[in-house]
Parts: structure tokens; sequence; C-alpha cells
């Protein structure tokens, strides 16, 4: 092997995990005890990593009390009438079997030491937004996770599995249609890398860093309104999308409210356990008209009156329902009540501004375009779990889906043979981790960054134009073309920034593109001159991947659900 | 400045420097202490606020969070 003249390191194993966080953790763990080697490559530590590092409250949809066939279409409901649109979704095949799985999922996870019942000992259950408001079903698990990751890092230890914490992975490495491994770098030594590997698993999160933060520190890396910690750059979309496996709905994007008050709760999925809803008011103390994400219409006119802004208010809330909000914020974010007493609020009196308008990560339905087994069709051995996967969500997704590849992916790789390694894919990912570090008086990786936020929160947005999309295509073409080349890395650390700023650059000319050629509005997409929804695209989904060198589109329809899978939801 | 950090409570166990997410630390051989050094890429997660077993680090909201 003539890798000498790149790094004397390379790591040989037989699945290579990209990402330590909620999917990443289990599906190592679980591939371990089938007795295979695998490798974590986490960019932070996966003692606190991820989207779960400071906690989570709520694990997600159990089907608990219905069954699947019953959960299936109240989650397609809500999924297609609130964010995507009608006609939208992935892959109805990918629901049923991670639906299907849950509960096996959950009692794996607490075989291995992670604890999914509440301090009586008992399921913690709760009403989900996915049913609505109240009534008798609880379909929510809630979860005491505020030190679940450190939980998760001991599993893995414990069975095993080599982590790599500090290690960025640059490219996967392919050879003839196959993924066979990856290279890194170590985002501190600067090391330089190759991980040979029968399997790879992309478990990054979700990308959504190409939007300013909300709140007005533009300079720095900002949570998405609690969903997607800063360390999240869409790594795994991106080397997925260079490497040949495909992306879904790069086009796809919402907006949400935005909570002015870093103090908040994820979402508010509990807000109305007992069926009582937050109150909003305007500055003046006047009650305002109640206000749901979707109706902006509703908040221009508010803007015109001069009643902005509108603060939402727990106040009325009984006093049983605050603690087990205070228990909420330990649980998604044990700072968070510190925090409010620094400031002097009271968090059960306190007033939220919402804002709105702001463009929201983008949402579950995008990520890597797999299929029930979570393997890409487009690159044998390449999968994707968790946020990064195109169609699943949430903890419960991460988990069920992270667990799901480590239960099968010793049968592909039983039969997948050696990998082989290209040293031309070898040479160009050094070339790329290397050239930031020799340029002198160039630009800071951050710099970029918020210029790249600046155009896709002023030119995309929450609502899209025609003129407004060609004017942030020409300003996106004219940045990459000016400032790419003197991206500068004076040491390890910027080196990481400045890969995970080309890897944004990367995923935002698709978001640019494909917005610009998705003449609809549908759902939270809006386009605002072409406000009909185009049924040619209902069941559509944009694929976008790299063939050749070459940024390709393709399309594909969401399947149906297979025959199998129809026939054992009837039996049920 | 988000976090600040007391040197007399601090023991150097590394934990800050180990698990930040943004790698916003790096380490004092010599003092065996915690640098923050890129204090401009902290989010206040909170966790080395968390995972310090002697509190000895504080967290504050800046200002341009208020």
């Amino acid at each position: 092997m003539a890798f000498e003249e790149y790094t004397n390191k390379i790591i040989d194993t037989d699945l290579l995990v990209v990402g330590g966080g909620t999917a990443g953790c289990p599906m190592a763990a679980k591939a371990a005890e089938a007795g295979l080697k695998v490798t974590i490559v986490e960019k932070s530590e996966t003692q606190r990593s991820g989207n779960i590092g400071h906690g989570i409250d709520s694990y997600g949809i159990i089907p608990h009390g219905i069954t699947v066939q019953e959960l299936l279409p109240m989650y397609y409901d809500r999924m297609t009438s609130r964010n995507q649109g009608n006609g939208r979704t992935q892959d109805w095949n990918i629901d049923y079997v991670l639906f299907n799985r849950e509960w096996w999922a959950i009692e794996e996870l607490e075989r291995m030491g992670i604890p999914m019942k509440w301090d009586n000992g008992e399921y913690y259950w709760v009403p989900h937004m996915i049913h609505g408001d109240g009534g008798d079903l609880k379909l929510g698990l809630r979860v005491h996770w505020h030190d679940v990751k450190p939980k998760m890092n001991k599993m893995c230890l414990e069975r095993g599995v080599q982590i790599l914490n500090r290690v960025m992975v640059v490219d996967i490495l392919t050879h003839n249609g196959r993924a066979c491994g990856a290279t890194a770098i170590n985002t501190r030594t600067g090391e330089f890398m190759i991980i040979k590997a029968k399997a790879v698993a992309l478990a990054t999160g979700m990308f959504d860093r190409l939007f300013d933060p909300e709140t007005p520190l533009i300079y720095k890396y900002k949570m998405r309104y609690h969903y997607n910690p800063a360390s999240c750059s869409g790594d795994g979309y991106a080397v997925a999308f260079r490497s040949g496996a495909g992306l879904a709905h790069m086009d796809d994007a919402s907006w949400a409210l935005r909570i002015r008050d870093d103090i908040t709760n994820s979402y508010g999925n509990f807000v109305n356990n007992d069926g009582i809803l937050a109150k909003q008011y305007y500055w003046n103390g006047e009650p305002a008209i109640p206000y749901h994400a979707n109706t902006y219409v509703g908040n221009r006119e508010a803007e015109d009156l001069g009643l902005l802004p509108i603060y939402q208010s727990l106040e009325h809330m009984p006093d049983d329902f605050q603690k087990r909000l205070e228990m909420n914020f330990l649980d998604e974010r044990f700072v968070s009540l510190k925090l409010a007493a620094d400031r002097g609020f009271n968090p059960r009196t306190h007033r939220y501004e919402l804002m709105y308008y702001k463009p929201l990560q983008m949402m579950m339905i995008h990520g890597v375009f797999v299929d029930e087994t979570m393997m890409s069709p487009y690159l044998k051995g390449l999968y994707a779990a968790g946020d990064c996967a195109a169609g699943v969500g949430g903890a419960w997704g991460a988990c069920t889906s992270g667990l799901l590849i480590g239960d099968t992916v010793a049968d592909y790789i039983s039969q997948a043979g050696e990998a082989v390694i290209d040293e031309e894919q070898v040479a160009k990912a050094y070339e790329k981790c290397m050239a930031p570090t020799k340029v002198k008086d160039g630009t800071m990786p951050m710099e970029l960054e918020v210029s790249i936020r600046h155009i896709c929160e002023r030119y995309v947005g929450a609502i899209k134009s025609e003129g407004k999309l060609r004017e942030g295509i020409r300003r996106f073409e004219d940045i990459k073309e000016t400032f790419l080349p003197q991206l500068m890395a004076p040491n390890p650390h910027y080196q990481m920034r400045a890969l995970e700023v080309m890897n944004i650059m990367d995923l935002t000319e698709l978001h640019l593109y494909g917005c610009f050629n998705r003449k609809e509005t549908r759902g939270q997409y809006v386009r605002i001159d072409y406000p009909e929804v185009d049924h040619t695209r209902d069941n559509y989904i944009t694929i976008n991947r790299m063939v050749d060198g070459k940024s390709i589109v393709e399309r594909a329809f969401a399947p149906g659900l297979k025959p199998e899978y129809e026939e054992a939801l009837k039996k049920a | 400045m988000i976090i600040k950090i007391d040197t007399e409570k601090c023991i150097g166990c590394k934990k800050c420097y180990t698990v930040c997410p943004m790698d916003c630390f790096t380490w004092d051989e010599k003092e065996k202490k915690p640098v923050y050094t890129y204090e401009e890429e902290c989010w206040t997660c909170g966790i080395c606020w968390m995972d310090c077993p002697k509190r000895a680090i504080d967290i504050r909201y800046p200002a341009a969070l208020y």
C-alpha cells in the first residue's frame, strides 16, 4: 500500500460508525455484540456529543395502546398536514419497520443499561403532539435523560467498541460502487488517517447550520431551536453526497416560531398535557389571536398594526404542571434553570417573546437516501441512521434505526469481502485537509460560514421567490469562487472548522438550486411567486448525488407500503 | 465571557477539556489547567458546568443573549 506519503495510521475495522451520538452509540454497541470489530469516529467526545449530549426530555412516539396499523396513518397525517404538506413523505416502509421494531429497541436499550423508565420504575407516558391536543392517547415516552450520554459511552466501551474521539471524517472511501471506509483527521493533533472498513454507517445528525442562529450572536455557533447541537454541520450528508450515495429532499425547508429566550423547552411538546393551552399576549397585554406556526399571515397583520412583539405565557398553568416543566428543563438542558435564576427571571411567570419567519432547520424528511434496511441503494455497505437518514427523526428514530443496523450489518459484512482503498481518493482527501493550512492572509472559516448563513437567511429564508433565489445563487457562486480558495486554517481545530464550512457549502448549493427549481407552495415550503401546490410533485423525492465528479439530480417517488407489510398490518 | 474558570477550585481533572462539544478549551500542560481558547465558539450548552466535579466553571449568559 502506497499511503506512507499521507499517513502511517491505517485503521482496519469491520463497521465504521461516523458520529457517536444518539444513533451511533446504540448501533456500535449492538454490532459489537454480534462479534464485529466496530470503530466510532466522533468529532467531539462520545460522553457528551450529539443532540442528547446535554440531555433530552422526550424519547418520541411509541405505539403504546394502539397498533402500528393505527399509528401509521396518524403519523403520516401529522407529518404531511403540518410540515411537508400533503403528498410529501419519504418512505412508508421505513416508518413501518421503525415503528414495528420500536418496542424491541426500547428493551434492547434497557438491557444495555440505558434507563427508559422513570424514577418510579414505570414508563412515563405523555400525550404527543402527533395526535393533537389532549385525549386519552399517550404515545409519547418521557425519559429522564440529562445524563444518558455518559451511559451510552460506557455501553460502547464495555462491548469493546473502538472510539476515536476528536476525529472528523473527511470523505468516504469507495471502490466499485461500495463503501470501503473513510479518510479522517484528528481535530487536535492534525493527524491524518485512513480507516478501512467493510461497512460504513453515517450517524452525524441533521443538517441545518446554513441559517443564522435565532439569537443576536451572529458570529457564534448556535443551537437550532434546541433540536440540534452547534457541532452538527451536516458532515454525514456531505460525505454521502460526494461519495455518490444520494441525498433526499434537499429542496425542503420549514420555518417556525423562534422563542427569544434561551431558557425555553424543546418545542413545547408538554404544554398541553392537561389540555390547557399556553396563552399569548401582544406587547400591550391584550390577548393575541391564538397563534399557530402555519398562520404566518397573521403575524404580518400584527406587525402592521404595531402589536408586536407577541409573548407566550405559562403563568396560568397549575403548580404540578410547572414542576413537571422544570423537570423537562433539567432533562433537556441542565443549565437552563441556573441561567434563568442568574438573569433574575422566574420561568413560571416569565413571558417569552415569540419570533417568527425564521427558517428552521430543515425537517426530518431530508437526509441520506436509504430504504428500510437503512442502506443506500446507490452505494453498497453505506448506511445512515437517525436524523442523518432521510425520513428518520427523533431519539426514537435514532435509537431504533441505529439498533436495526447494528442487528443486521453482520449479514452484509459476512459476504462483503475485503475493503479496497483507492489511493487517488486518499490523495484528494489529504489535499483537501492540508490546503487551508498553507494559506496565509486568507479567510477564517467562521467568516465564510457567516456569509453563507446571511445568503440563506436573506435570499432563501422562509418566504422564497425567484428574484431572491437568483440573487442568492449569484452571491453564493461569487463567494465560492472568491473565498473558498482562500479558506485558512492556522491549526487543526480550524482545519475541522474549514472542513465543516466546505461541507456546509456543498449542501447549501443543493438547497439553493433545489429551491430555485421547486416552483410550488406546499406545507411550510412557501414560494410566494408559486402559491399553489404542484401536483406533478406529489410523492416526489429530489435526489442529489455526485457521480464522476459531477453533481447530478435524480428523482424518485416515495414508494407505497410493500405488499408483505400491508398483509402484516391487516393481520395485526 | 460565557465561561469563567476558578483556577483555585480546579483540580486539573481535564473533564471540561475532554467533553466540550465545540472543542472550546485547550490544555495548559504547565499549569495543569484548561484555557478557554475558542470562546467565540461557545454556545452555552452548559456541559462543562454540568460535568466539572468541583463546580470550578461558572457559566454566565453573555450580553448578546439578553
